[in-house]
């Protein structure tokens, strides 16, 4: 059973957005002209390190209303233009000496009697934001752009279709697959190319479902299939560069392993159209010669694959000059240029609000699963469910289960670093205790989020699984993680151009669509790797040799260890040729 | 309303309740004007979107777990979704690249750790030292419904007496140790 997809209305109504200035606020600006109208309050902003911005006209003033004398009114405002102080209720009466409009002093909130609402401005907000920025002497609003950051170009879409010369080319240097057009009377026909079971060699299935899933992540697959690294030219570029004539067996293997080459075979074949189950022998040799110094390779797991895997594709390439090595910008290799993303780490002295900033490239995301989330709570929500109050279950707080979400939030949250992890402040010259906060600075094309279930402890010498449940989104924003947005909160949801704040990171581009999900079951040292792929809004289970259609609810129930997360722009969405994906 | 008697102390309290009841409407006026500002400006997360995500979720683990529904989990594969059966070890032949012989699929990784000298026991053996003393972590065993004989048969067909035949390689020591 399907369900329909969430409905849009008003999809965009929560994107970022300026409201207009009410006409007081509007005239206020046009009558008090200039660049600046809020110059005058720009030397009364009082910031706290890690507090908020008040205004006060000298340090130790304590506003008072000046009808009633009250100083402890929940809110009091000052009159921008007689710098007179009202309290809310005898602020209307102000507003009728034509003066309307007003800051609260605690907050540095603009405020107009007149709508008796607050209001919002950008320039008012901009001289918080760096008021606030110059009291920590932080240069933690990104002004100076993280190293290989590049702005990645955008292409506008044009349609294309091959000409009558082309089309002559096309059809000589290539045969039709079989199965085109689809035949009812041949099931595999049917369904979507490069569904195709892989054999398990012996114990790999940790390698097999991480390629399944790599066989349909859609920039790699579009790279490997436009024939962007052609195995055999490849290597007929290793073989003569080896120097060797190739003749016998041994210099045959000292040949150049490449990883992205096997990798090409294995797309060639699984999108041969050939429905019989593949063995990947290949690539698992050469990924062994690959990972040959890796220290305690027995412990593989399908993660430690994944990353092996994609350095594995990265080394092998080209010493190209043109080409940087450092993955930063993945500008390197297919493997970065589809995964890498990069994260910022900043660390805030709690004394003096410096903050510290470092950029560093991933390729994946790990996140905890909370520590030990009550089993006791989950199961008795379960029976309620089981009763029919699923409606009862809605907000994750209340019935205690982890969510992809909820990772993410605490990836993202401040930390406070330990009284015995004090960081050096390089304002106070000396160690303070500082806070973490993690936030993503460039989201990659393709998001892979693992899990942390496997835990080990080198102390006790034993390790053990996490089984516990984790819901995840089949669709999943990911602007409030963005460094943008982190920072946005962090100087009070001011109206600024943060750090990655640009057009570029518009809506689209921070939407992710889920397309395959590798789970494990069972424990530790006797597990099984599975992966589920959305196909045409089908999904497919690949467990190994065998390809099984099964429901959404099958997926959404499934322990998820790693997600894979495409932006949706890169996403097709389902089309009426099942078959086409 | 003050009482007459106990003045002092009524005052006290009525003070203090009073001084608690501004800090109270300082904070909530505190968390209002966030919330307005993060609202107005468009910030807020799409709770609905994220609320129907989990309501989706719920319902399918409550389907599943159902065990009146067809079991689409773990039950025997019957045929695939092309119409093919596959066995519980892959039977398919190739030839192993490091040593040229012929190899049964679902045999070549044991295979090849002690082609290529990789295997933990493989290693030992040819340093002559004892017997291995950990268990080597399993990296992901065919342990489900359809596989019911993983371990056991593999271990049945060790016969070292050193010729290797299409489908009984001496991959034997390189196997599986039970957990």
């Amino acid at each position: 059973m399907t369900s329909k997809h969430p409905q849009h209305p008003n999809h965009n109504h929560h994107r970022k957005q300026i409201p207009l200035p009410c006409p007081h606020l509007s005239a206020f600006r046009s009558n008090h002209g200039g660049a600046n109208p809020f110059r005058a309050l720009q030397s009364c902003l009082r910031i706290r390190p890690l507090g908020r911005a008040a205004i006060r006209r000298d340090p130790a003033e304590v506003p008072r209303c000046a009808t009633c004398g009250s100083s402890a009114a929940s809110r009091l405002y000052a009159c921008l233009s007689c710098a007179a102080v009202s309290c809310f209720p005898h602020s209307a009466a102000h507003a009728d000496s034509g003066h309307v409009i007003a800051v609260d002093v605690d907050r540095a909130e603009l405020f107009c009697c007149a709508c008796k609402d607050q209001v919002f401005d950008r320039d008012f907000d901009a001289a918080v934001v760096l008021a606030a920025a110059s009291a920590a002497s932080s240069s933690s609003l990104g002004l100076r752009q993280p190293e290989n950051l590049r702005k990645r170009r955008r292409v506008d879409y044009r349609p294309w279709a091959p000409d009558s010369r082309e089309r002559v080319l096309v059809s000589r240097g290539s045969v039709p697959l079989p199965g085109n057009p689809p035949d009812p009377a041949d099931p595999a026909s049917c369904f979507p190319r490069g569904l195709r079971g892989l054999n398990n060699l012996g114990n790999t299935c940790f390698m097999n479902s991480v390629l399944q899933a790599l066989l349909h992540t859609p920039p790699l697959r579009n790279f490997f299939l436009s024939d962007r690294h052609n195995r055999f030219l490849c290597q007929q570029k290793n073989g003569r560069k080896s120097g060797s004539g190739g003749g016998d067996g041994k210099n045959s293997m000292l040949r150049r392993i490449c990883l992205a080459c096997d990798l090409d075979a294995i797309f060639s074949a699984v999108f041969s159209g050939d429905r019989t189950p593949y063995s990947p022998a290949k690539f698992l040799y050469s990924w062994w010669q690959h990972a040959a110094n890796l220290a305690s390779y027995e412990q593989q797991d399908a993660h430690e694959f994944f990353i092996s895997m994609l350095d594995g594709i990265h080394e092998k390439v080209e010493q190209d000059q043109r080409k940087p090595r450092s993955q930063g910008n993945g500008e390197c290799c297919i493997a970065h240029r589809v995964f890498s993303g990069i994260l910022r780490s900043d660390v805030t002295c709690t004394v003096c609000g410096f903050t510290s900033t470092t950029y560093d490239p991933c390729v994946d995301i790990s996140l905890d699963l909370e520590p030990g989330q009550g089993t006791a709570r989950h199961s008795t929500t379960k029976s309620h469910a089981c009763n029919g109050e699923i409606d009862s279950v809605l907000s994750s707080q209340g019935c205690g289960i982890s969510t992809l979400i909820g990772c993410l939030d605490r990836f993202t949250r401040p930390e406070k670093l330990g009284s015995d992890q004090k960081f050096f402040c390089q304002h106070c010259k000396v160690r303070q205790e500082s806070l973490k906060q993690m936030s993503i600075r460039k989201l990659p094309l393709v998001s892979c989020f693992h899990i942390k279930r496997f835990e080990h402890s080198p102390i006790r010498k034993m390790s053990r699984k996490v089984d516990r449940y984790l819901q995840f989104p089949f669709s999943l924003d990911m602007a409030p993680y963005l460094s943008s947005s982190i920072l946005r909160s962090r100087f009070g949801n001011r109206i600024f151009n943060f750090d990655g704040d640009d057009s570029e990171t518009s809506a689209e581009s921070s939407e992710f669509e889920l397309f395959a999900v590798v789970t494990h079951t069972g424990r530790l040292d006797a597990g099984h790797y599975v992966t589920y792929l959305r196909l045409n809004n089908h999904w497919y289970k690949c467990d190994d040799a065998w390809i099984t259609q099964v429901s959404e609810n099958i997926v959404r129930a499934a322990q998820g260890y790693m997600m894979f997360y495409v932006q949706k722009i890169l996403y097709y969405k389902a089309s009426e040729n099942l078959v086409s994906s | 309303m003050s009482v007459p008697n106990d003045d002092n102390t009524s005052r006290h309290s009525q003070l203090s309740s009073h001084c608690f009841g501004d800090l109270l409407d300082s904070i909530i006026a505190d968390i209002a004007s966030e919330c307005h500002r993060i609202a107005r400006l468009g910030l807020d997360r799409n709770l609905e979107d994220e609320e129907e995500e989990l309501r989706l979720s719920t319902q399918a683990r409550v389907r599943v777990a159902d065990p009146s529904n067809s079991g689409e989990t773990n039950s025997k594969y019957v045929v695939d979704i092309f119409g093919q059966t596959h066995p519980a070890v892959a039977n398919e032949i190739f030839d192993c690249m490091n040593c040229k012989r012929s190899i049964m699929a679902g045999r070549f990784a044991p295979h090849l750790e002690k082609c290529m000298g990789k295997g933990r026991k493989a290693r030992l053996k040819s340093t002559r030292s004892g017997t291995a003393a950990q268990n080597r972590q399993a990296r992901g065993s065919p342990v489900s419904a359809y596989a019911s004989y993983s371990n056991s048969t593999t271990n049945v067909n060790r016969v070292a007496n050193g010729t290797p035949g299409p489908a009984a390689d001496e991959y034997g020591e390189g196997g599986f140790d039970e957990p």
